[in-house]
């Protein structure tokens, strides 16, 4: 018994230490297996004085846009109409700094869900893909189970919800369950999750779904603080947590290094004057390891063709019958005095 | 004082009354009727049968006879294969034996051409039929397995048997896709392929960037119903196809391509580096409107390079280039793109003029809807022949191939939905399942059964039919929209309505309960005591 026990610890070993060299990558980065990415930006908040948010999700849809996301592959939702707003002193616009440097309103913004459009059963449809019959496409999330999706809520929150409109609210619950139902679905390989509103961590402390790595500009019991003001404008142009990851995102370009531990660092509490919240125990991979651009980016695998076709005999398709009217239309001029609707006797 | 004590014992009892209404109408109608009023409506679901689904068989059934001179070598080849299929969970062989009569053994000897020796299969078998798939001796072979594009394969002798086995496993039945299409994680090509689905909508657009400087004789309309359409038409058992076709000019993409010098007819070329393929993927998306339709869309683009940029060479990562005679490349669940350059000539002539080449561009592009569909690749096999494609086609044992694939997929995938759909709501209790829900979960668990029989018995179009019917059930009942009428209804709120509701009549109600069970005690005491 004993002779053959030996072989066979020697063989487990030996596929043991197979197995560890397998899954241990020689380099910096962990390998993720994702084959496209997907962004779902949402500001739930409207009237003037929430400018600030509207500014937020614009800046970061401006932000993924620029790292490689496609637009048909964004979910822009954004509660009220900043740009055309009557006391904007500067139609069309909307600047997330003081100086008015950039324009986040641009001139290439494809909002999917906008105005009363963005409510919570609208998100919850469009996270859990269920939605009515007849949607766009283009208003559909149509992820599979190899998407990365980067989520992001701006607006006011307090423990364990985040208001939409000013008259619903989605619960912590519900956004969990909606996840879940997704994870079950197969319907997302990771996902990060960022909220920035005040009490904000209390939105992802019911996760419960594996592969979401979730981060938050406040603990519950803080508020989140806006950044500063335009005094043209008048109003708060943009939170202190976003301020600062955009800070951070504008130095990223799609070939760079940057990682999602620095992603997740982006914002010390002297900075945010709020403690970022930050979970990553459904997490399975290393964020110092991840780099950022698995969610910021944009991954579309690309094969090159090698093997044409030589087609030799030449295909002629029997024609179908065709409903194509021939007959070219004939048009010529009216009567200049409509003779023949008067009555002649 | 007499007379008071019975009255005040009247009162007393009529008061004690009245509060046992109250507690009779309060907690033994009014809880249960409470209790039932609010509960989540669910329709009863077979949960029994749907846990039982990973004991259901996925078996297919597939006929293979095999054709030899005599009976040896006939049970030979039999036996080989029998024991290289044993181990396929999937797929099962039903092996038919069968000696080759003497008419068609000598015109199987006589004739020179692979082809002709077909026909003459032909007149003898049904080749027609779906699922069946004959194997042939035929001695005048210069391989040792040779393999066209009707459902026969012919070898040489029963030396060719590992030959035969590799041939049928990795080209005809292609067991590692199939396993692939259960598999929980997604092999190369289930990334590559589209989901299954009902219907697809195929899109042709013409890209041309510079229409003041060239003008481009491309008849789009004609080569998308003629290429295209003769190619869907054969898989048309499988799915329905929109056919689109569309051009886009003045697209302004820049490949940042580097000139370089070489020996071609322009003596030049510009070189587009792979890593920015997708880029043009990106900035057709935004002009091609590709999400129009509901379908799901399988985009076709010819991309007309400008002469000022022409050629266009593709670049692999090591900066070699690409080794092809058409520069292509496709990406995966979106689609496959032609960058086709015009010659000098054209470009040079006072006005320029440019047919391109129909036979080749649309050659590429069937050659990647084929990957997209899920018709796989087939690997060179050593001593194999396989005849390469020579018309838009697909062979016939691919479409079988493909429909076993796309069976076995839809299968697992409405399997997989109903299971996750029977834990979530084991997980998540305030989903309400209507009886349109309800109706098509039964509908997609009574259509997996019926597949997984037909699949067994081996009539693969019916199995197919019944697993998309199962797929699309499945699909529906998960995503179906009033799946969220009831959105979670938080605790904390459950009691802020129904405290200042309930609380005012139920406070006094239960506490007569005690004053009630004392005095009907005391009641029965006295009774007793009086006796």
């Amino acid at each position: 018994m004993r002779i053959l026990i030996i072989p066979l610890l020697f063989f487990t070993t030996a596929f043991l230490l197979n197995f560890n060299s397998a899954i241990e990558i020689p380099e910096n980065f962990q390998k993720s297996n994702h084959t496209n990415n997907w962004a779902v930006l949402v500001d739930t908040s409207r009237f003037w004085f929430n400018y600030r948010h509207v500014a937020n999700v614009l800046s970061i849809y401006r932000s993924v846009k620029r790292l490689g996301i496609p637009d048909s592959q964004i979910i822009l939702m954004i509660s009220d109409d900043m740009a055309c707003n009557p006391r904007n002193p500067r139609p069309a616009t909307i600047f997330n700094n003081a100086h008015e440097q950039i324009n986040v309103y641009g001139d290439d913004v494809e909002v999917d869900y906008r105005g009363y459009e963005v409510s919570v059963e609208n998100f919850v449809r469009l996270l859990t893909g269920r939605v009515p019959p007849n949607t766009p496409r283009s208003k559909q999330l149509l992820t599979d189970e190899g998407s990365n999706i980067l989520i992001y809520l701006t607006g006011h929150g307090g423990d364990g919800f985040l208001k939409f409109q000013d008259s619903e609210e989605v619960t912590s619950q519900e956004l969990a369950d909606a996840l879940e139902q997704m994870w079950q679905k197969r319907r997302y390989n990771e996902i990060f999750f960022i909220i920035d509103t005040c009490q904000a961590s209390s939105m992802y402390e019911k996760f419960y779904s594996p592969n979401i790595l979730a981060t938050a500009s406040s603990l519950v019991g803080e508020d989140s603080l806006s950044h500063h003001v335009d005094s043209a404008i008048g109003v708060y142009i943009i939170d202190r947590y976003t301020y600062y990851v955009l800070e951070f995102l504008e130095n990223v370009h799609p070939n760079s290094q940057r990682t999602m531990s620095e992603f997740l660092a982006v914002c010390p509490k002297s900075a945010c004057l709020s403690t970022v919240g930050v979970r990553r125990d459904l997490f399975k991979r290393d964020p110092s390891k991840v780099p950022i651009t698995d969610f910021f980016g944009s991954v579309r695998p690309v094969v090159i063709t090698t093997d044409p076709i030589d087609i030799v005999d030449i295909p002629k398709r029997k024609k179908t019958v065709q409903n194509k009217t021939k007959v070219p239309e004939k048009r010529n001029y009216l009567p200049q005095f409509p003779m023949h609707l008067v009555q002649t006797t | 004082m007499s007379k008071q004590e019975p009255k005040s014992e009247i009162e007393e009892s009529n008061r004690m009354w009245a509060s046992a209404s109250f507690v009779g109408v309060l907690i033994i109608i009014g809880l249960p009727l409470w209790w039932k009023t609010t509960e989540v409506y669910r329709v009863a679901l077979p949960y029994d049968k749907i846990s039982s689904f990973s004991e259901l068989p996925s078996i297919i059934t597939s006929e293979l006879t095999v054709l030899a001179n005599d009976e040896q070598s006939a049970s030979e080849i039999v036996g080989a294969i029998q024991k290289a299929f044993e181990g396929e969970d999937i797929l099962k062989l039903k092996i038919k034996k069968t000696i080759i009569s003497d008419d068609l053994h000598r015109t199987l000897e006589s004739v020179a051409d692979e082809q002709d020796a077909i026909e003459e299969v032909g007149a003898a078998f049904d080749l027609t039929q779906h699922n069946q798939f004959y194997v042939v001796q035929r001695r005048p072979l210069f391989q040792d397995v040779w393999l066209g594009g009707e459902r026969v394969m012919f070898f040489r002798d029963t030396k060719a048997a590992p030959t035969l086995i590799q041939a049928l496993k990795h080209w005809v039945y292609q067991t590692k896709v199939l396993s692939g299409a259960r598999s929980s994680v997604a092999d190369s090509a289930r990334r590559t392929r589209f989901p299954p689905g009902a219907a697809y909508h195929v899109v042709l657009s013409v890209v041309h960037p510079k229409p003041d400087k060239l003008s481009v004789d491309f008849d789009a309309e004609e080569a998308v119903e003629d290429y295209i359409g003769s190619f869907v038409d054969e898989l048309s058992v499988l799915h329905n196809f929109t056919l689109k076709s569309q051009w886009l000019y003045l697209l302004d993409f820049d490949f940042q391509a580097k000139e370089i010098k070489d020996k071609s007819e322009w003596g030049r070329h510009f070189a587009v580096r792979q890593e920015r393929l997708h880029l043009l993927l990106t900035s057709l998306e935004e002009r091609a409107a590709t999400h129009v339709s509901e379908l799901p869309t399988l985009n076709l683009a010819l991309y007309a390079a400008p002469c000022h940029a022409a050629p266009l060479i593709i670049h692999d990562q090591r900066g070699q280039p690409v080794q092809s005679p058409v520069q292509a490349f496709m990406s995966p669940k979106w689609g496959g793109v032609v960058l086709a350059s015009p010659g000098q000539a054209e470009c040079q002539a006072p006005q320029p003029r440019w047919r391109p080449n129909v036979r080749v561009v649309m050659g590429t592009f069937i050659s990647q809807l084929r990957k997209l569909l899920g018709i796989a690749d087939t690997p060179s096999i050593p001593g194999g022949f396989l005849e390469p494609l020579r018309s838009v086609t697909p062979r016939r044992w691919e479409v079988d191939s493909l429909l076993r694939l796309r069976t076995v997929e839809q299968l697992t995938s409405a399997e997989r939905t109903l299971q996750s759909l029977a834990q979530l709501l084991g997980e998540i209790s305030n989903i309400v399942i209507n009886d349109e829900v309800g109706a098509s979960i039964n509908s997609a668990v009574d259509s997996i059964q019926e597949a997984s029989e037909v699949m067994s018995q081996g009539h693969l179009v019916e199995a197919y039919r019944v697993s998309l019917k199962a797929h699309t059930a499945a699909e529906t009942a998960f995503m179906e929209p009033s799946l969220l009428a009831l959105l979670y209804f938080p605790d904390d709120q459950k009691y802020a309505i129904y405290i200042p509701l309930f609380l005012p009549i139920m406070f006094p109600v239960i506490l007569s309960l005690k004053n009630l069970f004392l005095w009907f005690r005391g009641k029965t005491v006295q009774k007793e005591k009086t006796e």
